[in-house]
């Protein structure tokens, strides 16, 4: 049974900073200059916004138009209980686990502010910026399964004030996304999807050398796995949607997979940074709405998530 | 004039290198009458190699001396008490580290060759030269690599390649007869896979078992010409000591029948997988890319200064590029003086796998840090 997104939507926070400005204020690990050379210009941080309200606001945006009442089910996949509420120098709302304000989720609270009164809610975690591949993963075996219409798919992520803003050589911004997966859609239509989990990297900061090594194998094994399912060749592939790390390391995988620079829709990547909530949904509704592409184009969204998780989507327009 | 097989007296330099190890061994072994003299820089150098050759060491009169100096460092009353007495010289000694500057290359490559052709020349007319060199003085060609080609028009890869270069031609242009001898890389015995020497080959498959390795330059349809020890020590034996070829170079190499570079990382991934802690780890087969992608992974490496990873790309940087310039080397003389081909490689490297794997690299743990 196929399936498509119908709709994607996002929302970031008000402020933004210079990968100079992360700098100056001891934001980042790796030298400003070389993070330039890497592609990065600047972040999108909150400045007293929370993920929750990210998450309302970007899934309002997707649902315009539809009934809520149709949505048969919502994934969360954004920062989980009391954290989604906190703004940003609020804490971790570590205190709460402690009481029955623990049970504050953001999906329910979600479902209950959209009105999708018909939807049952699920959680999806531990995926990092692989989380919203998982919940479409999820949304697309259960409309097979149980034959959903309608999935609501939500991600939402923050990085805490003192976490710094480089993930690995990467500037990282919050925000939130939104897609709207609906059965039988015609337009973006997921042909195919792949991933790998390795969890013998699961401690990032220990194994940093290893997973640098390790991502470029796997994120090719992905794709050429994702290229397979879909039936496709590297040259069928119309636009690569990247996760907005380096564009140093997509023109190395772009290297590895032979695949020409001009099909990467790398504008997003200096302006935007990387974010945990969906950067390859983002850089698609950005496309879409320039009409940089067209029905028909066949579209390859590749991310990577801590974890670790190497994820592929084969997408047609 | 020709030495009978019985009254050949070999005076071999490198004796406890790879090669010069190897052949001292092999040559022992099979002819009962040779006399062998082993240059060795100290007594204890000299005892020590003795032992190591156990009852074959009884055969073998160790020389104090050294390369880098005039006529070996042999004393004057040595080189009387030897001249016409030495029938070959067997001339293995060699610095094999691919990261040394050029200069430093030659102390040992080519002064250390300049000095044993001058011991040579000293020992008398009867003393023939045979001069194990490498392959890759072909250097940066490309494509069919002749036996006879003296390399370097196209430029080096590394100062080893180059300072072996310049060493051929010090020997060719010695005017004393000689043999030079090209073997490739050389992994292993053939017989049990077992590792003396470790070499840049050994360090990429300990670098691709630790998941170090995301990638290499070249092709998967590369040829990787790799050879036995054991069958060099053959070939050294066979062809170096024959009084009948003068002036021949031979390539000791696999020729066309190296396997590609494809081949041998799956056959590698497949054992490496029968190893549950490489299974868990989930180590990925490193992916071989055109050259210009594996700069740019080389040089976001050392923008961003990530230690162990820098130590690997600048240890791998001395001879990686090799690997984008894809050579088959000709070994129809080799063939045809030996009357046998090198050994195949697909049928060893699995020996020597499992043994690096059995053995833990118990060799190699220091040498991942540097080529």
């Amino acid at each position: 049974m196929s399936a498509g997104l119908t709709g994607i939507a996002y929302a970031f926070p008000r402020g933004r900073a210079s990968v100079a400005e992360l700098a100056a204020q001891k934001q980042l690990t790796s030298e400003p200059e070389v993070l330039r050379r890497f592609g990065f210009e600047e972040v999108r941080v909150a400045v007293d916004e929370t993920p929750f309200e990210m998450a309302l606001q970007a899934a309002r945006a997707v649902l315009e138009g539809v009934d809520p009442e149709s949505v048969d089910l919502l994934l969360y996949a954004g920062t989980p209980s009391a954290a989604a509420f906190q703004p940003p120098g609020a804490g971790s709302g570590r205190s709460v686990l402690r009481t029955l304000d623990r049970f504050k989720y953001p999906g329910t609270r979600l479902q209950s502010e959209l009105g999708l009164n018909r939807a049952t809610t699920l959680g999806v975690g531990e995926l990092a910026c692989a989380s919203l591949f998982g919940a479409i993963r999820v949304a697309r075996s259960l409309v097979a399964s149980e034959g959903l219409k309608r999935v609501l798919c939500v991600a939402s992520e923050f990085f805490p004030e003192d976490a710094g803003r480089e993930a690995l050589f990467n500037c990282t911004s919050d925000a939130a996304c939104a897609v709207l997966l609906e059965q039988g859609a015609e337009r973006n239509r997921i042909v195919a999807q792949a991933q790998v989990t390795k969890g013998y990297y699961w401690d990032c900061e220990g194994l940093r050398e290893e997973i640098v090594a390790s991502y470029f194998p796997t994120a090719r094994h992905v794709v050429e796995e994702v290229l397979r399912r879909a039936g496709w060749k590297g040259d069928d592939v119309s636009w690569v949607l990247p996760h907005n790390v380096s564009l140093r390391s997509w023109e190395v995988l772009l290297g590895l997979l032979r695949l020409p620079r001009a099909r990467l829709f790398s504008r997003n990547i200096g302006r935007n940074g990387h974010t945990l909530a969906g950067d390859n949904f983002v850089n698609l509704a950005d496309a879409l709405q320039a009409g940089e592409i067209r029905a028909g184009d066949r579209l390859l969204l590749f991310t990577y998530g801590f974890g670790a998780h190497w994820s592929a989507l084969a997408m047609e327009a | 004039m020709s030495l009978s097989r019985s009254t050949r007296t070999v005076l071999v330099t490198g004796a406890t290198g790879l090669v010069g190890g190897a052949t001292l061994r092999h040559l022992l072994a099979t002819d009962p009458e040779v006399r062998v003299l082993a240059l060795v820089r100290t007594r204890e150098g000299g005892a020590a190699l003795r032992l190591q050759l156990g009852e074959l060491g009884s055969r073998v009169a160790p020389v104090l001396g050294d390369v880098r100096q005039p006529a070996l460092g042999l004393d004057s009353g040595l080189r009387s008490e030897l001249r016409g007495r030495v029938s070959h010289l067997l001339h293995s000694a060699g610095d094999i580290c691919f990261s040394r500057p050029l200069e430093q290359a030659r102390e040992v490559n080519v002064a250390g060759t300049a000095h044993a052709l001058e011991l040579a020349a000293d020992l008398g007319a009867s003393c023939r030269f045979a001069f194990v060199s490498t392959a890759y003085v072909a250097g940066r060609a490309q494509g069919h690599i002749a036996e006879e080609a003296t390399g370097g028009s196209r430029g080096f890869v590394n100062a080893y390649e180059q300072s072996k270069h310049e060493a051929e031609e010090l020997v060719r242009s010695a005017g004393r007869p000689f043999v030079v001898l090209r073997p490739s890389s050389i992994v292993c015995d053939s017989r049990d896979g077992s590792v003396t020497q470790v070499n840049a080959v050994h360090r990429a498959v300990w670098l691709y078992f630790s998941g170090l390795v995301p990638m290499l330059p070249g092709d998967e349809r590369t040829p990787l010409d790799l050879v036995p020890s054991d069958w060099v020590a053959r070939a050294v034996v066979q062809l170096g000591l024959d009084p009948e070829l003068n002036g021949r170079t031979f390539h000791l190499c696999a020729g066309s029948r190296a396997p590609a570079l494809g081949e041998i990382f799956d056959l590698t991934d497949s054992i490496l997988r029968r190893d549950p802690e490489f299974r868990r780890r989930g180590v990925s087969r490193p992916e071989v890319v055109p050259l210009p992608t594996y700069r740019l992974f080389e040089r976001s490496v050392h923008e961003l200064g990530e230690p162990k990873l820098v130590r690997i790309v600048q240890g791998l940087s001395h001879f990686i590029e090799q690997m984008a310039l894809p050579k088959t080397f000709d070994t129809r003389g080799t063939e045809a003086a030996m009357g046998e081909p090198a050994p195949r490689v697909l049928d060893y490297w699995p020996r020597m796998v499992s043994h690096l794997l059995a053995t833990q690299w118990a060799l190699t743990r220091k040498v991942p840090e540097a080529a």
